[in-house]
């Protein structure tokens, strides 16, 4: 048996690569996806209902939950391409570039970036970035650009790594190569062929980057310069190492090179000039070198990373998985879907949008949520994975549903700090969901939460209480507006029989609303 | 696995209302004979009394007298052959034979965020792999996931590092030592209605989830119904259910409330609860600063230690005394003593260590260790080993494995019992 399997595997293994170049992306990612759960013996999930597709997808592309007008509008829809035209809808829509920047920047920078004092609030790199996403700009020039740092705003990226060189080749080797090159910082990488030299190779071309700074307060500023001169010290092993010893100095030399970067030698006697603001252009730049081979088709490394790391944000997880973890031996799940999302960004110029619309519009990305298995992020993407919302789209979504914004509002002052502490990284060190006590104390008894829900002009529970509407029609309201489905017979009915209690009927409507966005429903992408 | 608080103790101690809710009853809970029975058979618990800004061992236990760097206490001798303790340690000299000194601390930093953190994760902070606190570790490790009650408890100025990549269900809950708990822990909605709105939720969970299984919807939900177990068992922090006769032994200050509150919480079985005492810090007038501390720290860690004896939980609650680094044995020309990572004490009483020992020791001015010096990751090792926890526990932080202690580290045969 086995070995017939290995051969149906065989088979259609060779059609994709004769018949990719023809078939649009999201048509091989599901044949691709197909072929594995016939080999593995796996039965898929149903198609998603048009409601859970409708929450997935509002969340992945804008960041945000839709609202009751957007809901109801796109569940009385006929038409048969309705979610196509959903998507191209969000692709285009202001929301796009915002909730995709907040992705990145996370990426990049985490909850507690490094030299948090000055980079912790970085509404300069953020809207650079959201630039980028909202006029489409090839991922291969932007990447370009913020390595070269010389745009207002993307100097953000490197001043977090201020004066660290080798804490620059970690994050850019994990960020755009997906490789882990940190382990070969103290020792050879021990399950891939990547040695000491490479890292400190990599480390070279940071080496003479210059965090420059002027102004204070709200005129504070951030440029980067480059030094002539300077080297990576190199002194072996971290075991082997000897106090005092300070290392040979090592060439930069580009990821998977055999050789070092071809540089003209620093003229002797050379010093860099004394300057008291920013320095001037370096005789040779080794960031502009460095700058140029990320983007170029000598680097291997980029498309597959942005690829891997695109798929995971839709799907939950990487074709290789963990995503920065790609090494020259990893077999991706699925080798024929990942060779067509590389080959096809490539192909594509390295067009994002084209690859999330891709990703979206597969029939695999649909899938409903309920199956078997009980993993966030199943392996043979057999149902939709589940993920925990992000503070941003938490807050947002609270925002929506609860119809806390009225026109001409001051933007509210939120209590940002708290939502960084209870949902800002709630995840174990293998990236797993970990619900905390501190989490729901502040669910359950914060005014931070009860702010969104409890009575103001315009919003949810006003239009609740005052509404003439009968209840079972303002039940299916909330649970449109929250849920975006109508309730189930028996949530109707309990929900119903809540709000006939005694109490007034402010505080019952005010304990349903605050129970439907406390539900895993809520909580979660799914 | 042994539940440190079983259910059926649990209802020894609580009543049952009407509609089948849990109302628990601490005060009967406390004297509930059939609970501390199951709370000794369970795995141990440790209680780290940390000297915020790092102690002095010149001035407490490792005196040097006559010495130019023995400063001006005298030493008294202690219940211990070969153990001398500073002349305002009286109390604790009395019951040496609990405790083990370590006089062979040599550690690797040297400053108040770093030894901090070193001192709570024997992990150099600048490796920046998220390590966790050894409470979040025994927490995981020791604690019951169906407490009413958090498994990591801290009092005071305490440790920095939080549960790292342990993850959040083993993060610190950090109390006021007058048992006041910390934000969010009180409820906007009267006991009816949370109780209310619960069961709404619970219903409308249990809805969704039978069609949608997950497990982050578990996590979900187990960690909402802490939560409300918490508010439950809000009476465990209640200091005014001890007798004042007790509390008096303590004394009657901070650092005292928050020893006896720690006794309190591990006698429910909380597997780690940690106490700070501040002050330490005394680069001037560190014999004034000393004396202080001392005077409140004597009496409360030797009434800790009788009073965990007399409940005859000490043999499975590990006491730790230490700071972050020791001071220096030159005295500096304001009286005060530097930091110093050279040759410096912890103090390990109780669960799983054998006491009345001095262990290691420093030449004749306390500037270097003699023999058997000890590092932060023999420490934890032995700490860890001492509670049944294995020190070489692998975990994973990205794709990088981890262990509780470096490579290397090895738990000191001689201290354990």
């Amino acid at each position: 048996m086995p070995h017939v399997r290995l051969a149906a595997a065989f088979l259609f293994a060779l059609v994709p690569a004769a018949a990719s170049a023809a078939q649009p992306l999201r048509t091989v990612i599901d044949r691709e996806l197909k072929s594995a759960w016939e080999r593995e013996k796996i039965t898929p999930a149903p198609r998603s209902s048009d409601s859970a597709f409708l929450r997935r997808v509002y969340l992945d592309l804008a960041g945000t939950v839709p609202t009751l007008e957007e809901t109801n509008a796109f569940l009385a829809d006929t038409d048969s391409k309705k979610r196509e035209k959903l998507i191209d809808k969000l692709l285009a829509g202001p929301r796009f570039a915002i909730a995709q920047s907040q992705i990145w920047d996370l990426a990049f920078f985490g909850r507690v970036p490094q030299n948090y004092e000055s980079v912790q609030k970085r509404p300069a790199f953020q809207a650079w970035l959201a630039k980028q996403f909202a006029d489409n700009v090839p991922y291969d020039k932007w990447i370009k650009e913020l390595m070269l740092a010389e745009q207002p705003g993307s100097e953000t990226f490197w001043v977090q790594y201020r004066g660290q060189p080798e804490e620059m080749a970690v994050a850019v080797s994990k960020l755009f190569l997906g490789t882990q090159l940190q382990c070969a910082r103290c020792h050879d990488h021990p399950f891939e062929k990547w040695t000491q030299k490479d890292f400190f190779g990599l480390a070279g071309f940071f080496v003479r980057l210059v965090v420059q700074e002027s102004g204070s307060g709200p005129t504070r500023m951030f440029t980067i310069g480059e030094k002539s001169s300077g080297d990576v010290l190199f002194a072996g092993s971290v075991k082997d190492q000897k106090p005092g010893r300070r290392g040979d100095p090592v060439k930069p030399r580009f990821l998977g090179s055999k050789t070092d970067l071809d540089e003209p030698p620093t003229p002797k006697d050379f010093k860099e000039p004394k300057s008291e603001g920013k320095l001037p252009k370096p005789v040779f730049s080794r960031k502009a070198k460095f700058a140029e081979w990320i983007a170029s088709k000598d680097n291997p490394y980029l498309a597959k990373a942005a690829a891997n790391r695109v798929w995971a944000q839709f799907m939950g997880r990487g074709l290789i998985h963990p995503i920065d973890d790609i090494r020259t031996d990893s077999v991706a799940s699925h080798p024929e879907l990942f060779k067509a999302l590389t080959d096809g960004l490539v192909e594509h110029k390295f067009d994002l949008k084209w690859l999330m619309r891709e990703i979206a519009n597969s029939e695999s990305y649909q899938l409903a949520m309920h199956g078997p298995s009980k993993d966030a992020l199943p392996k043979w993407f057999e149902q939709a994975r589940v993920r925990p919302l992000s503070m941003e789209e938490l807050v947002a979504s609270l925002r929506i549903v609860t119809q806390f914004d009225r026109p001409g509002d001051k933007p509210p002052e939120l209590g940002w700090e708290y939502f960084r502490i209870y949902f800002g990284d709630p995840v174990n060190g293998l990236g797993d969901f970990q619900g905390s006590l501190s989490e729901h104390l502040f669910w359950n008894n914060s005014e931070h939460i009860r702010r969104f829900i409890t009575r103001k002009k315009g919003n949810l529970l006003e239009e609740m209480v005052t509404s003439k509407e009968p209840v079972e029609k303002k039940v299916e309201k909330l649970f449109l507006t929250i849920h975006h489905r109508p309730p189930m017979p028996t949530e109707a009915k309990f929900v119903t029989e809540y709000l006939s209690g005694r109490e007034k009927p402010e505080t019952l409507f005010e304990e349903v609303i605050w129970a439907l966005v406390n539900t895993s429903e809520f909580r979660f992408n799914h | 696995m042994v539940s440190h608080l079983s259910r059926r103790a649990f209802l020894k101690g609580a009543m049952v209302t009407g509609s089948g809710l849990i109302v628990p009853n601490w005060g009967a809970l406390s004297q509930a004979r059939a609970a501390l029975e199951d709370v000794k058979k369970s795995k141990k618990r440790c209680i780290l009394l940390f000297m915020n800004g790092g102690a002095s061992q010149i001035d407490t236990f490792d005196m040097k007298p006559g010495r130019p760097t023995g400063g001006p206490f005298r030493p008294i001798q202690s219940k211990v052959t070969g153990l001398q303790v500073c002349e305002y340690l009286p109390k604790m000299a009395q019951i040496a034979d609990k405790y083990a000194v370590i006089r062979s601390m040599k550690t690797a930093s040297p400053d108040h965020p770093d030894g901090i953190y070193h001192m709570h994760t024997c992990y150099k902070q600048s490796e920046r792999t998220p390590h966790p606190e050894l409470g979040a570790v025994i927490a995981k490790f020791n604690g019951d996931p169906n407490s009413d009650l958090p498994s990591f408890v801290r009092m005071g100025p305490c440790g920095n590092a939080g549960a790292g990549y342990l993850g959040p269900a083993h993060e610190p809950f950090s109390v006021d030592r007058n048992g006041r708990l910390p934000y969010f822990t009180s409820p906007y909605a009267n006991p009816e209605a949370e109780a209310r709105r619960a069961e709404l939720f619970r219903q409308m969970e249990a809805e969704f989830t039978s069609g949608h299984a997950s497990e982050p919807f578990d996590s979900h939900r187990t960690a909402k119904e802490r939560a409300w177990k918490l508010l439950r068992a809000k009476g465990a922090f209640d200091l005014t259910k001890e007798p004042e006769k007790l509390k008096a032994l303590y004394g009657d200050n901070e650092f005292a409330k928050g020893c006896l509150m720690a006794r309190r919480l591990v006698e429910v079985g909380i597997p780690f609860v940690e106490v700070g005492q501040d002050n330490y810090d005394s680069h001037a007038d560190n014999f004034v600063c000393h004396k202080a501390n001392m005077q409140i720290l004597d009496v409360a860690w030797s009434a800790l230690l009788s009073d965990l004896t007399d409940r005859g939980l000490l043999d499975s609650t590990l006491v730790i005394w230490m700071g972050e680094v020791g001071r220096t044995p030159q005295i500096n020309n304001r009286a005060g003593r530097d930091h110093f990572i050279n040759a410096w004490t912890i103090v390990l009483a109780g669960g799983g260590i054998k006491g009345g020992q001095v262990y290691g020791s420093t030449d004749v001015d306390g500037k270097f260790v003699k023999d058997n010096p000890v590092n932060e990751g023999d420490l934890f090792a032995t700490i860890y080993h001492a509670l049944g926890i294995n020190p070489r526990a692998k975990h994973y932080s990205g794709i990088r494995p981890v262990w509780l202690t470096p490579e290397g580290s090895k738990p000191v045969k001689e201290l354990i019992a």
